[in-house]
């Protein structure tokens, strides 16, 4: 920290306050002292101290009290208390209130001074994960406004002008010309929905979803998705056999976006399967959730891929000689999945194809009551 | 007289697009690339119809330009078509007015790309809206 540290002391003896003062006295750190906690309180609140030494035992108000006070101002700021050996167990119950650590009285300047940089340890890490976490999402906003106008925008113009060159020509043109200019404007309309969900997921926080759960019927997600994801597979001359547990209970959910992880992960399956074999959807009911898996008997994921195939833009290390993919729809799929509070895994051997599994919590009211 | 309409959009690529449908029903249209230069435009010459970008140069510099606009005596009136390519953000800024935005008086938003027929549709309806305002002040 280039700044300096700041530490109050908080303690009802004035001894304690001189001795800590002068061991933990030096360049880098300013002291600042209370002899009780309401004075302890009020200069937390001034100078915003990145530690505090709290003495659970004071006339007035009492340590525990001062604990809450500096945890409902700053959750952030690292407290430790000071306990005689008699109050072990109000140090247990400080360490409930938000306490990082105690120390035990009497200590050695030793002690002290390792505990005091512990702790300080601890501040610096507690303010870089804030720091960092403010960073990523600055990042992520600025990426979904770069994302929009450069690429969303071009491909708006392109766009724009087919209409207008199909409306203006519509006299001139063959049917098959006709046909041609059809086909490009629904590339790119597929493209620009491409990038909507792209922004969708980058810029926006999934976990906002949450809002609007209800309860949700899997078999009617999994149906809706088999039907979207049903033309890809027939261009490949795949069967997907659907096979969905009666009465399946319903999950807390969202259904647009479960329909949207089951649609990914069924054309992942089809896109990574070979022509007229079958991919197989299972949805039963576990103790409290429910699981859903896919599985294709298709190239399967390398070893070395494995771990990060759930990670934004991996789209995997081997050259194997398939369809790239845009290496987000896994990313997606697991945020989505982790917004319900569900977990998703995977199993796969390469050349034997592979099973992504989604456990779902599932509500307790079956799906027929 | 032509009906004159005014474009403001930093995209030279979809004003070509835009400014042919417009020209081919018989519109007459002047461009600016930029927020600056279209405020000027309009303050020297009258202009039945503003067509609004909402995303240029740093950001959405097109709102900017609208509030500008409403606080103007002249221009207020004025109805303006925003097209923008960023419904679903304008939606979240505004929440339930996604159709009729109202960073001015009169105005209308379509979504970039626009089906041609759809475009010609909603500046029809702008300028027949704003001549029945201007015949009922003028009874």
């Amino acid at each position: 920290m280039n700044q300096r540290s700041k530490l109050l002391i908080i303690d009802d003896e004035e001894i304690v306050l001189d001795s800590c003062t002068q061991i933990l006295a030096g360049d880098d750190i300013q002291i600042v002292t209370a002899s009780n906690g309401t004075l302890g309180l009020q200069l937390i609140k001034e100078i915003m101290p990145d530690l505090v030494f709290v003495d659970l035992k004071m006339p007035g108000i009492s340590g525990l009290e001062v604990l809450e006070g500096i945890h409902d101002f700053d959750p952030n700021m690292v407290a430790i208390v000071i306990t005689g050996y008699a109050t072990v167990s109000s140090a247990v119950e400080a360490m409930k209130k938000g306490a990082y650590d105690f120390l035990p009285k009497p200590f050695t300047p030793d002690e002290l001074r390792l505990i005091a940089r512990r702790g300080l340890e601890k501040r610096r890490l507690t303010l870089e994960a804030i720091t960092l976490r403010k960073e990523k999402e600055m990042l992520r906003e600025q990426f979904a406004a770069i994302v929009s106008h450069e690429l969303k925008a071009p491909l708006g113009a392109v766009q724009q002008n087919l209409f207008v060159l199909v409306d203006e020509l519509s006299n001139q043109l063959t049917e098959e010309q006709k046909g041609r200019f059809e086909r490009m404007k629904t590339s790119i309309s597929d493209l620009i929905n491409l990038i909507l969900t792209w922004l969708r997921v980058l810029s926006v926080d999934v976990n906002k979803i949450q809002e609007t759960f209800h309860p949700t019927s899997i078999a009617s997600a999994v149906s809706k998705a088999v039907e979207i994801v049903q033309p890809h597979a027939t261009r490949k001359d795949i069967e997907i056999i659907p096979s969905i547990e009666e009465p399946l209970k319903f999950v807390n959910g969202d259904e647009g976006t479960l329909v949207e992880t089951l649609v990914n992960l069924l054309n992942n399956a089809v896109k990574y399967s070979r022509s007229g074999s079958q991919v197989l959807l299972k949805a039963e009911e576990g103790e409290t959730d429910i699981l859903i898996s896919v599985t294709d008997s298709g190239i399967g994921i390398s070893k070395e891929d494995l771990p990060y195939i759930f990670n934004d833009f991996y789209t995997g290390k081997s050259d194997q000689a398939v369809e790239k993919g845009s290496g987000i729809g896994l990313a997606i799929t697991r945020r989505i999945v982790e917004a319900h509070h569900g977990v998703i895994s995977v199993e796969s051997e390469p050349g034997k194809g592979s099973t992504f599994m989604i456990r779902l919590p599932a509500l307790k009211v079956p799906e027929h009551a | 007289m032509n009906t004159k309409i005014m474009m403001i959009d930093d995209d030279p690529d979809f004003v070509a697009g835009i400014k042919s449908i417009l020209e081919k029903a018989n519109y007459s249209v002047n461009v600016a690339y930029n927020p600056k230069d279209g405020f000027q435009a309009l303050q020297v010459e009258h202009y039945d119809l503003l067509l609004l970008d909402i995303m240029m140069g740093r950001g959405a510099e097109g709102i900017a330009l609208a509030r500008k606009i409403r606080k103007d005596p002249k221009l207020k009136e004025m109805p303006v078509l925003i097209i923008t390519g960023l419904r679903e953000q304008i939606a979240f800024l505004f929440p339930g007015q996604s159709v009729h935005p109202h960073f001015v008086e009169n105005d209308e938003l379509l979504e970039k790309p626009v089906e041609p027929k759809l475009l010609l549709e909603k500046v029809k309806a702008l300028l027949r809206l704003a001549e029945e305002r201007k015949s009922k002040i003028q009874e």
